[in-house]
């Protein structure tokens, strides 16, 4: 066991353990370069960004194509060495945006960025900063990654808590073992360093998936000082990995006041890793790592591809050709399909899931509910099928059992789908919900409870009852001291 | 040859059998499940539907039929038969005149329990009235299952407990017992004028060992004596959380708690707590008819307080009232004040937003 390593339990309430089949090995396999890719100008964090070449031009992998340094937005890289063959519109979940095709010339070299150092700690903040924005990982987080450059709301000097998620929850998610293998697991703790080095402020707790957390205790462990950050260790159910949550349950009361909250950054495990070959290698963010999830895939792995590879290129390969799958990036239980296969990999990829539609009327059992609830081994099956009838509500409670805020889903439900639109709803909270669609997923009476829930919250917000929440960095005002290059 | 699934595709598209559709969906979609997928996320939904979830419920009433079979003959099994058949009737009309789907899986379970809380002696168009009622006027003139405001069951059992009074309450049957009991005859036959609870109360004080009425020996309803298997089907569905646990412990709590005050200050009246724990159809209701999600509080504190008052008026049903049984009112009339109690604890719980410090119109 790992002594002088602190460990604090700490979980949400509610919740769900998914173990679903289709998880991905270990493995990382290299996708080969493609003929072709499409670049989108928006990626992760921050707003669309403008194009800095025009068709025709030479790019070289890892080239600052595209950036805007009035508004919260990280630069874009090219991520093949080619021509620039033509800017287009993409039709993205988040409206339209633009992109730029380039034709690979089939090398497979990269630009490293001007200033990294192997030895990072000879760098200056400022320099660090730079690398970080230049490269475009400041981009890689619900809020960004503050530096002095206009990537987040706040700046770096203002981070007092940096929380490192770690806690595997979704139900496919990157497999920490592989992300951590060999040498990997040093570069992560010299990343987390770098972010000390830039936000001298921050707490750092690293939050980890308490079935895991003996190797992240030995990696903390090897840095000889059990002191420096607090090893938090969670239970992976879903959604306890949520920014808004984790940040609670990590810092209790302190994160109910809404200015504290602010000054909290959540960052993955493969973020910290993109810090880390950023500062010391000088990589762009030009290739992310994918875990391909799901039982539609021929097998399932860690894919290492290009950003801007088109979805084709991959499920043209790797993709059982048989019967019909849909393709859901990062989180099935919140994320729309990808219906265009032509749509780019963003560098906001994490896992992409193929899952049947199974309109046939038969299926695997994956309830965790009942019986099967006693063997957590037990793993579940996959596929789109509902699984069952519409029928009214019969209050089981299991939506209230696994709602991680603690609202009652089937209460709220009732009142929307009567349109009983008023304050009542707000006193019910109904503003708490993070829309984890968990209470979706477990309702036998296939009432999409969430969808629901949702509606209530626009209408109310269309009838006055309360302010829209500002999601648009440009709208949100600025604060702090910033660089304005 | 056709697959019956085929068969059954093909009938529903027939425009002559229009009226029938529901029937036919009905056993479509429970034969062989849904061809329906998610629309968007989340895109994977459990595979609990209300219909698993129901059958559970079905399979925890499993020993309670087999021991009324047993007990009182193949003539047990005649009127859970004509209680399905019936209830079933009014709910296929009902379907097919509201041009609705057949929730078959609330039926079964309401039909399957309604004969289950009847005397072994009861006539069989008896049952068939009862059967009826309780299926029209518990359950489909609400809405169906799910928007009921009464347990179907119940509804039907008081309804014929008030119409047929003396053949409700006088005439009971000894259990045949020994070897294969009931599994050899059509009925039991030795007709006797009083269950445990009525000699109870006509002085006799206890007629029956805590044994004897732990495994059946003694009479009562049909499906109500063979009280070790529903204290195990109980059970099952707490751990399996078809049915929260918070409900039966509280209701049988309570009324340990007050026929032991009850017992210590009119010993003639109100029966010893054990004795009450395991007479009547006190188990069978708590286990099985309390805990109806939908006709109990959905609220936490709301079940315990639900759980509280209907050990009360059990017991004080049984010690004081004209019927010596007092489970199914006590269950009835709490159904009526969930929506209340509900009401109470959500208030309670949710502060009003003034006196949270939130402003108008934040």
């Amino acid at each position: 066991m790992g002594e002088g390593v602190k460990v604090i339990n700490k979980t949400i309430h509610g919740g769900y353990h998914f173990n679903l089949e289709g998880k991905p090995q270990d493995r990382l396999i290299e996708l080969g370069l493609p003929s072709e890719v499409v670049i989108p100008l928006k990626q992760g964090f921050g707003r669309e960004v403008k194009s800095l070449v025009k068709a025709g031009e030479e790019v070289k992998a890892g080239q600052i194509i595209g950036r805007d340094d009035l508004g919260i937005s990280s630069p874009v890289h090219a991520s093949v060495n080619g021509t620039v063959e033509s800017l287009v519109k993409l039709e993205s979940s988040q409206g339209s945006i633009n992109a730029v095709v380039i034709k690979a010339d089939g090398t497979i070299d990269w630009q490293p960025l001007a200033g990294h150092n192997r030895d990072w700690q000879q760098l200056s903040v400022d320099k660090i900063e730079s690398l970080l924005y230049s490269s475009g990982v400041t981009s890689l987080s619900g809020k960004g990654i503050p530096t002095r450059f206009k990537t987040s709301f706040i700046s770096n000097r203002e981070v007092e808590e940096l929380i490192v998620q770690g806690i595997e929850d979704d139900p496919y998610h990157l497999s920490l073992a592989a992300l951590l293998a060999g040498e990997r697991g040093d570069h992560f703790i010299e990343g987390i360093r770098i972010l000390q080095k830039i936000m001298p402020q921050a707490n750092i707790h690293l939050a980890v998936n308490s079935e895991r957390q003996q190797m992240v205790k030995e990696l903390v462990l090897r840095t000889g000082d059990p002191e420096w950050l607090a090893l938090c260790s969670l239970h992976p159910k879903y959604p306890q990995g949520n920014e808004q949550l984790l940040t609670r349950t990590i810092l209790g009361d302190r994160a109910k006041n809404s200015a504290d909250a602010k000054k909290v950054v959540v960052l993955s495990v493969a973020t910290i890793l993109k810090v880390h070959d950023a500062v010391v290698e000088g990589k762009p963010l030009i290739e992310c790592m994918v875990a391909l999830c799901g039982p539609g895939w021929k097998e399932n792995f860690h894919l290492k591809v290009r950003i801007g590879t088109p979805l084709k290129a991959i499920s043209s390969t790797y993709l059982q050709q048989a019967a019909n799958y849909r393709l859901i990036p990062n989180n099935i239980l919140t994320n729309r399909a990808i219906t265009d296969l032509s749509f780019p990999v963003d560098r906001s990829f994490t896992t992409l899931a193929a899952v049947s539609e199974n309109k046939a009327k038969k299926s695997r059992s994956y309830s965790r509910t009942f019986l099967a609830a006693f063997n957590p081994l037990t793993e579940q099956g996959c596929d789109a099928n509902n699984h069952g009838e519409l029928r009214p509500c019969i209050f089981c409670g299991n939506c209230e059992e696994v709602c991680p805020v603690g609202i009652i889903p089937h209460l709220l439900d009732k009142h929307v789908k009567r349109n009983l639109i008023s304050k009542e709803l707000i006193r019910y909270d109904i503003f708490e919900c993070i829309e984890c669609n968990l209470c979706s997923f477990v309702c036998p009476s296939k009432i999409p409870v969430a969808r629901h829930i949702k509606l209530g919250c626009q209408k109310l917000i269309d009838y006055g009852y309360k302010q829209q929440p500002a999601v648009d960095p440009e709208e949100e005002e600025l604060v702090g001291d910033y660089y304005v290059g | 040859m056709l697959r019956l699934c085929e068969i059954l595709n093909n009938l529903q598209e027939k425009e002559s059998l229009k009226v029938m559709r529901p029937v036919l969906r009905a056993a479509d979609s429970y034969l062989y499940g849904s061809d329906e997928v998610t629309l968007g996320a989340p895109h994977i939904v459990d595979n609990l539907d209300s219909r698993r979830y129901m059958l559970m419920v079905v399979l925890a009433l499993m020993p309670s039929t087999i021991a009324a079979i047993y007990f009182y003959g193949w003539r047990a099994l005649a009127m859970i038969l004509v209680s399905l058949l019936f209830g079933g009737l009014t709910e296929v009309l009902f379907a097919i005149f509201r041009k609705k789907e057949i929730q078959a899986e609330g039926l079964l379970v309401t039909s399957l329990m309604f004969p289950l809380i009847l005397p072994p002696t009861l006539p069989l168009w008896i049952v068939a009235v009862g059967s009826t009622f309780g299926v029209f006027f518990g359950k489909e003139v609400f809405g169906g299952t799910g928007r009921n405001i009464f347990n179907a069951a119940i509804v039907g059992r008081v309804f014929i407990t008030v119409a047929f009074p003396s053949l409700m309450t006088t005439v009971w049957q000894e259990p045949l017992l020994g070897g294969l009991g009931g599994f050899l005859s059509y009925q039991a036959d030795v007709i006797t004028s009083a269950t445990p609870l009525i000699a109870y109360r006509m002085g006799e004080l206890m007629t029956y060992s805590y044994t004897e009425l732990l495994f059946g020996a003694a009479p009562g309803s049909m499906g109500e004596t063979f009280r070790f298997g529903i204290i195990m089907a109980g059970i099952f569905l707490m751990v399996t959380k078809v049915s929260n646990w918070r409900i039966p412990v509280a209701y049988l709590g309570s009324v340990a708690i007050f026929s032991s005050i009850g017992h210590l200050v009119m010993p003639e009246l109100v029966a010893p707590p054990l004795f009450q724990l395991l007479s009547g159809g006190l188990l069978f209701g708590a286990f099985f008819m309390a805990t109806d999600p939908v006709t109990s509080p959905f609220t936490g504190p709301g079940k315990w307080l639900f759980g509280l008052m209907l050990g009360l008026l059990t017991v004080l049903f049984r010690g004081f009232s004209g019927a010596v049984e007092g489970v199914v009112f006590s269950i009835l009339l709490m159904n009526a004040m969930t929506p209340l109690i509900d009401t109470v604890v959500l208030k309670v719980r949710y502060k009003p937003l003034e006196r949270r410090g939130v402003p108008d119109n934040v």
